[in-house]
């Protein structure tokens, strides 16, 4: 299935748009040029208009769709596929090490050796207010990367709501996969003092493909739940408590040769806000946090006839971090923020191998690793003229790279003699200017030099299976870390019912890092059936480049038609194509609404991605697909209470199709009829 | 800005509060004395001097094995300059054998004299007796040999029609990732006459049977003396090893796979 509720939440984002009128929209596209946000539940918006250019969705309602569903409707944003479960999300064809994913600016690090986790996994759209997509580094940046990254909000207790008590319940069901899910939410608040709570609970079975052709180990079950609360100590000053909990259990990854018996998270925070409106500092965010992962990942489901040779691969991941930012204003015209923050992550990854005949064996596959991070950012945005707005920005972070145990530096003997400890001092700039040529046109452009650290993978992996290329792969300590010179330009017209948005950027990357096959004669694989051993190593330069084209039109009264477009390309200093680059794509919707009811059809295409490199990177082609959707939808209002009413049919000619970044490129979901049912009180 | 400060040093010792967590492996070099010795038997020479034999552990086994000696006279004060000898011996009934050792000298860091015994069979096929002379005075034990639970001693004959015989020295802990790795190897002249093999070469490679795979970056051990060959060999992981040793002398081979097996 495609989304279910979410073609809705398209639908009420655009009517709300729309009623809000149409500037809104088309202004916040225009200035968000390096970032654009996604509201997920209303939020309250503090700050000025200027400092704030994102407001680009509001929406309520689609709390129920898996958070892939909500990635992949958002423009230049691809997800690597390995089950129907946590795919992981990249921008524009970076790889996932150069984009940085946060929970409400904390970093959390996923466990899994073999990318089942990605951090987005661990939220669900319920505990959300917003994600907020960076392409650089920006202004909005937590930390250093070459590419930006995701940054999911936490959806805050409010203070002062209109009703002490209030919250929703809902539920779900697919028809494809017999997935059920149920939710609630509920929020107690008072002027000094908010309680929210969410839960989430979805539990699916294995789905069918476009050929009727059951796909094993695609189900999963999950137990999401958060709480946050605030407190008021006075007018302006805030403390904030949130604490996350996602518990997932027995979840399928068809394209991998593992599953997971469990996979949770605890993610908790404190914070203090500090906001006087009209003031020189008028915000000050502080938070520390520790979260806490533990994987538990084994083929203990497989059958015997498809395994050579029992494995468990646990892992766990530890972070503890703080961050404080501050938000001033000098006159009218001129924003300043200074950021610092810090954290300490430890990873630690192990596999123990059960032959059938012999002693059992054990490594660590990442030997306890330990990366602390502290990083210094300022950034300032002026308006130069009412037309002409500059931000420019600097970053600098120190990496310490090391190993905590004994047997993990032992682990490390037998491929590196040198220091394990590594350092990396990092250091990103940009600048990005936007012109305001008329009412109709505006234009942005802007550069910047960015900077990553290799991460404890890249530095450190020992015989890490990747089933992508099929090699184990080794770290590499010597490795230097990667930087790039991002460039972008966009445009942006808008006409009273019509706005077109065009983005062309490039990424010219310095040591590049990626895996390059180690001689065969020395290295042997450790997985059975393996094709080598790859070790990560710093290519000379490589380069992604792209576009991305929305398109956005009232046709009248009733009907609004949408369009996004995204298109990357990129290849090494020896024109070979990189890999997990996403090929030409369209999603098209054109939603008809009438007197609470709504009625939408949604076209997604994608071109066949046959610029691909076997030899060095190990990819196939992929050929196209055409897919179609249809959904429906009513609210109704009884009284205080609001119901809403959803039914879609997701892939109505039950196409079998698979996307370019899937992993084994395993066949996505055949047609699938989706209902779900919210109540709001 | 206060709040900043506040932030920082709250998070500094958060991260201070977390930092070590280190847990010790024990390396040692293959051959070093076990850090106690553990009593195998007393016996009295003829000249009523009190000889005790020690061992790493409790039960000897095949392969290398140290084995400790200290002498008493016959007040009971300990003897330390005294000219002590082996003699181990199999007798197999029809037949009677040797096997390879040295003669222990004296070691003042453990109060013992110190040499050793490699093991070629276990007492299932016969009896082992160790003799030991203390100034050519004989006292004469009778030990219980078990089979190594690998085999870490094997005799092979080259493609010169000489049998050798390699061990691996112990005892020796085991890591994944580099080891000290150390063999002896030596040759046999005659029944009773095992001399080490001082002129050879090695290519060693390790190997996991179990998965068919080997490990990268070891090195081959190389002569250092009296029969010992040093090399480092890299594990990547637990569990069965194979240990394969190319015999080479003078750059013509003798023995393709002369192997050794290892499990921890
Ligand atoms: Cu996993
Ligand atoms: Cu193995």
């Amino acid at each position: 299935m495609r989304d279910d509720t979410f073609y809705f939440d398209m639908r009420r984002i655009i009517i709300t748009t729309l009623l809000l009128g149409y500037a809104t929209i088309a202004s916040a596209q225009t200035d968000s040029t390096e970032h654009s946000n996604v509201l997920i539940q209303e939020v309250t918006v503090h700050g000025d208009k200027l400092n704030e250019d994102n407001l680009e969705f509001k929406q309520k309602d689609n709390v129920q769709v898996l958070i892939d569903k909500m990635l992949y409707n958002i423009n230049g944003v691809s997800l690597i596929k390995r089950g129907n479960y946590a795919q992981e999300p990249i921008i524009r064809g970076l790889n996932p090490s150069q984009i940085n994913t946060t929970v409400d600016g904390m970093q959390i690090f996923g466990a899994c050796t073999d990318h089942m986790d990605p951090i987005s996994s661990y939220v669900e759209p319920n505990n959300l207010s917003s994600i907020r997509l960076q392409l650089g580094p920006n202004s909005e940046q937590v930390g250093a990367s070459i590419g930006g990254g995701f940054d999911f909000k936490l959806n805050k207790a409010k203070l002062g709501a209109d009703k002490f008590v209030s919250g929703t319940i809902g539920t779900g069901y697919e028809a494809n996969a017999s997935a059920f899910r149920v939710l609630g939410s509920i929020q107690l608040s008072k002027k000094r003092w908010a309680v929210r709570a969410n839960s989430i609970y979805r539990k699916s079975q294995n789905y069918t493909d476009g050929n009727g052709r059951e796909i094993h180990f695609s189900q999963y079950e999950k137990l999401n739940f958060g709480v946050s609360s605030v407190f008021a100590l006075n007018e302006n000053n805030f403390i904030y408590l949130d604490y996350l909990q996602d518990d997932g259990r027995d979840i399928g990854y068809p394209a991998l040769t593992m599953d997971v018996s469990f996979a949770n998270a605890k993610i908790g925070s404190i914070s203090h806000v500090y906001k006087k409106t009209g003031k020189t500092l008028y915000l000050l965010e502080s938070k520390i946090y520790a979260n806490y992962i533990d994987h538990a990942m084994d083929d203990s489901k497989r059958p015997d006839s498809l395994i050579a040779m029992r494995m468990d691969m646990p892992g766990t991941s530890s972070t503890f971090g703080f961050y404080s930012n501050a938000s001033l204003r000098f006159g009218k015209k001129h924003f300043v923020k200074f950021k610092l923050n810090g954290y300490s992550n430890d990873l630690h990854a192990e596999m123990t191998m059960y032959p059938l005949i012999g002693a059992e064996m054990f490594m660590l596959t990442l030997p306890d690793t330990r990366r602390t991070v502290g990083g210094i950012d300022l950034s300032d945005k002026i308006l130069i003229t009412e037309k002409l707005k500059l931000s420019t920005g600097i970053r600098f972070d120190y990496v310490l790279s090391s190993i905590t145990t004994e047997m993990g530096r032992q682990t490390l003997s037998g491929i590196y003699s040198g220091d394990l400890d590594k350092n990396h001092y990092l250091l990103n700039v940009f600048t990005q200017l936007n012109y305001k040529l008329n009412k109709k046109l505006s234009v942005s452009g802007g550069v910047a030099k960015a900077m990553r650290a290799p991460n404890a993978q890249e530095l450190y992996a020992f015989y890490l299976f990747n089933r992508f290329d099929n090699y184990d792969y080794l770290g590499n300590p010597d490795i230097k870390q990667e930087e790039s010179w991002n460039f972008n330009i966009s445009a942006n017209y808008r006409l009273k019912k019509l706005v077109l948005t065009t983005k062309v950027f490039a990424y010219y990357f310095k040591n590049y890092i990626t895996g390059a096959k180690l001689p065969s004669s020395e290295y042997s694989a450790m997985t059975i059936g393996a094709s080598g051993v790859k070790q990560y190593v710093n290519l000379d330069n490589a380069i992604i480049a792209g576009a991305e084209v929305g398109f956005k039109w009232k046709i009248n009264k009733n009907f609004f038609f949408s369009s996004m477009n995204a298109f990357s390309y990129g290849e090494d200093y020896k024109h070979r194509a990189l890999f997990m680059i996403p090929p030409l794509k369209s999603i098209n919707t054109i939603v008809y609404s009438m007197k609470g009811y709504n009625f939408s059809l949604k076209y997604t295409t994608a071109m066949a991605q046959n610029n691909i490199d076997y030899d060095f990177y190990g990819e196939n082609s992929t050929r196209e697909f055409n897919l179609f959707d249809l959904s429906a939808g009513k609210t109704f209002k009884v009284k205080r209470f609001k119901y809403d009413v959803n039914i879609a049919l997701d892939n109505i000619f039950n196409v079998p199709y698979y996307e370019h970044l899937d992993v084994m490129k395993i066949n996505r979901q055949g047609r699938n009829l989706l209902v779900s049912l919210k109540f709001t009180f | 800005m206060k709040k900043i400060i506040v932030g920082v040093l709250m998070s500094a010792l958060v991260f201070t509060s977390c930092n070590k967590d280190d847990d010790e492996t024990v390396v040692t070099t293959p051959g070093t004395p076990a850090p106690t010795q553990v009593e195998i038997a007393t016996a009295t020479t003829s000249n009523n001097e009190t000889v005790t034999l020690y061992a790493d552990e409790s039960q000897l086994s095949t392969g290398y094995e140290n084995m400790y000696v200290t002498v008493k006279d016959a007040s009971g004060n300990a003897i330390e300059d005294a000219t002590v000898e082996f003699a181990p011996l199999m007798d197999m009934g029809t037949m009677q054998h040797a096997c390879p050792f040295v003669n222990p000298t004296f070691d003042n860091t453990i109060n013992k004299y110190k040499g050793y015994v490699v093991y070629t069979m276990s007492s299932m096929g016969g009896t082992w007796t160790l003799g030991v002379s203390v100034n050519g005075n004989l006292a004469t034990f009778t030990l219980n040999i078990a089979d190594s639970p690998t085999k870490v001693v094997g005799n092979y004959t080259g493609t010169d029609g000489v049998t050798y015989i390699v061990s691996l020295l112990r005892p020796v802990t085991w890591n994944v990732g580099m080891n000290d790795v150390e063999f002896l190897l030596h040759t046999k002249a005659s029944m009773m006459s095992f001399p080490a093999v001082t002129d050879f070469t090695m290519v060693m490679t390790p190997w996991m049977t179990s998965m068919n795979h080997g490990s990268p970056n070891n090195i081959d051990p190389v002569h250092v003396g009296n029969g010992h060959y040093n090399g480092e060999v890299n594990f990547t992981m637990t569990g069965d090893w194979r240990l394969h040793l190319q015999l080479n002398q003078n750059g013509t081979e003798i023995h393709s796979d002369a192997f050794l097996d290892i499990l921890f």
